[in-house]
């Protein structure tokens, strides 16, 4: 799914484009712990966080991981832009708690009611 | 092999990760694979991270070898107090600032134990902690075990290595306790099968004209090819007769030996040696032995008289008609499933025919066997005269094969070599003493010989290429110098405790690549 599509779902902002090509989303994982971040970042995962540092970034460059959402209208420090820039990473806030953003991407990925397979 | 070192700031969290950052930059110049990059990159980031939360100040070590990437981080810190607890997934003493940014979850070590194939850590408490990663680059080389006639039960496995130092062409590797066979090295010759306590060879049983539960015969009348010795197997009470008699009432009208082909093709080799002039002459009446001239011994390969062997003669002579075939060794199934191109032919392992004859010769066995009058006098078995040396196992015909490529074995005209004792008479796939079998094979009188013919060999004899380090002879050169080189760091114990029959195997094997994590155990432990 593009990326675009779940930005819609969710009505984020985009602080940071990524590379065009790399917007396709097939997994979303959401976490607040780096190591389980690292873990589950992948070349078509979006994760998901209350976390807002630098390192996310890094997370994110390190594991070919195309875009970062923050939940709860965080402000993000600004080397973390920097930093997704230079890593091609998209970044998206959006105003909405943990489990209202998660609900909501839930079911744009998988629909309504359908439980994932 | 290439050596880095990223330099790590500790405390620095803001632009920790330039390490995990440049390491990664330059793995992707030497093209690492997807999945192994991310299995470094975890392993990397979470040393590195450790060394910016805990220690003042460290070093990411990376030394990249051909087959494997080795990480060592080493940082001057507090050092870990209790190992046992920091590998603990939860546990933690990270600061609570370093816990607001996400990281302190207890997961760091474990992680990067998870992600590696082999990890230590180890810290002194005061002075800092080295934490020590490999990760394979490849994770798949082993060639498919059984390639040909053999299947490999590789969980029975005892490990004990007698298959690894017995194999003539060392085509066993013992990796992780898991026998497998390099197909490409692998003569088929029975050897391990011999040797094994365990049971783990066996002829192949399913191939693709094998239907091993469809009944054997009883519908039309049927061809079955067999060697003498499945008739002997059945103890001194069930002479070679009555197994005659049994397999013919399961329906097999026209019972044939392989052995009638093979004594027409020594007779034949004989008479085509008086016309060389290349001494010896070797007869094909082995198939392993010929599979292991074409890959051991190549420069013998000329002296091979051109002639099928005896089994692939009985499959043209039966081309006709519908024909069960008992192959004795995996050699022979092979062979008679590259010459069934009609798909007429049936194959069928001598431990499954004994399995249909079985109940059928007990209820034979209890009509007592007329005695039969036994002709005492010394029959001249194998009274080839001196121009013929018939030779039996495998070390022997490796030892002749060596004399005869030094020309040391001009003496003889013909060599008739099989790697059984006794030829197929002391195939392991038989229980009866090859001596024993045979002798109650010719004490039974069945003995008559039918008129078969010879064939000449469909296409010449050829060298194989499974020796062949690469395809591309400047490459092979260089694999070469860097075994040499390799094998000589060694031991040269040939323990095989490596999985690797010789230290030159393992040397072959590390440079070719064919298993991931390859090293020798002696040199690991540090011994002399």
């Amino acid at each position: 799914m593009k990326l675009e599509q779940l930005i819609e779902a969710i009505d984020a902002r985009v602080l940071q484009p990524g590379s065009k090509g790399r917007t396709e989303i097939a997994h979303v994982f959401a976490g607040d712990k780096m190591s389980a971040l690292l873990e589950r970042a992948g070349p078509e995962t979006m994760l998901v966080t209350s976390l807002a540092n630098t390192q996310l970034a890094c997370v994110a460059e390190l594991m070919d991981c195309p875009a970062l959402c923050l939940v709860d209208g965080a402000e993000p420090d600004p080397t973390l832009l920097e930093a997704a820039a230079r890593g091609d990473t998209a970044v998206v806030v959006c105003a909405l708690d943990m489990f209202e953003t998660c609900g909501r991407l839930y079911r744009r990925l998988y629909g309504d009611d359908s439980r994932r397979s | 092999m290439i050596t880095s070192c990223f330099p790590i700031v500790g405390g620095k969290l803001d632009d920790a990760g330039s390490a995990s950052r440049r390491l990664k930059e330059q793995l992707k110049q030497i093209g690492v694979d997807g999945q192994i990059m991310r299995r470094i990159m975890i392993a990397a980031y979470e040393a590195e991270m450790n060394v910016v939360i805990h220690a003042f100040k460290g070093n990411l070590w990376v030394r990249l070898d051909r087959d494997r990437f080795n990480m060592e981080v080493i940082d001057q810190g507090p050092g870990i107090a209790d190992l046992d607890l920091a590998m603990k997934p939860g546990f933690s003493t990270a600061s609570a600032e370093a816990k607001q940014l996400g990281f302190g979850a207890g997961m760091g070590l474990p992680n990067i134990k998870k992600a590696s194939d082999l990890f230590e850590v180890d810290s002194h408490a005061g002075k800092g902690t080295r934490v020590r990663s490999t990760i394979y680059l490849k994770t798949q080389a082993v060639e498919q075990p059984g390639g040909r006639g053999l299947s490999v039960q590789a969980e029975l496995c005892i490990g004990c290595l007698d298959c690894l130092k017995a194999c003539p062409t060392r085509a066993l590797r013992v990796w992780n306790r898991r026998p497998s066979i390099l197909s490409t090295l692998c003569i088929e010759c029975t050897t391990c099968i011999g040797v094994c306590r365990a049971g783990v060879f066996k002829i192949r049983e399913t191939g693709r004209n094998n239907q091993p539960r469809e009944p054997i015969a009883e519908a039309a009348p049927q061809t079955l090819v067999i060697p003498r010795a499945f008739l002997t197997q059945f103890g001194s009470k069930i002479p070679p007769r009555i197994v005659l008699a049994v397999l013919r009432n399961l329906g097999f009208k026209d019972i044939r030996f392989t052995e009638e082909w093979e004594k027409e093709l020594r007779r034949t080799v004989r008479s085509y040696a008086a016309e060389q002039q290349l001494y010896p002459v070797i007869s094909p009446i082995c198939p392993a032995v010929i599979g292991l001239i074409e890959s051991q011994f190549p420069s013998l390969i000329a002296q091979i008289a051109p002639f099928m062997t005896p089994i692939e003669a009985a499959v043209e002579a039966c081309s006709l008609r519908m024909a069960t075939f008992v192959p004795a060794c995996p050699s022979q199934r092979t062979l008679l499933e590259q010459a069934d191109l009609s798909g007429r032919l049936r194959i069928v392992n001598p431990a499954e025919l004994s399995g249909r004859l079985i109940p059928r010769l007990r209820t034979q066995s209890d009509t007592p066997a007329s005695i039969q009058k036994q002709n005492t006098r010394p029959t001249r078995n194998g009274s080839h005269g001196p121009a013929v040396l018939e030779a039996w196992g495998v070390d022997n015909v490796v030892e002749i094969l060596e004399k005869t490529e030094k020309g040391l074995a001009g003496e003889f005209r013909i060599l008739e070599l099989s790697c059984c004792e006794k030829g197929c008479y002391g195939t392991p796939v038989f229980e009866e003493n090859p001596y024993v079998a045979q002798k109650r094979w010719s004490a039974s009188g069945l003995e008559r010989w039918r008129p078969v013919n010879v064939v000449s060999a469909k296409s010449p004899y050829r060298a194989r290429t499974g020796m062949r380090l690469d395809a591309d002879m400047g490459k092979a050169i260089e694999k070469l110098a860097r075994i040499d080189e390799l094998a000589a760091s060694l031991p040269g114990r040939d323990c095989g405790a490596c999985g690797s029959p010789s230290c030159a195997s393992l040397a072959e094997d590390i440079v070719l690549d064919r298993h991931p994590g390859l090293e020798c155990p002696v040199l690991r432990r540090g011994e002399p």
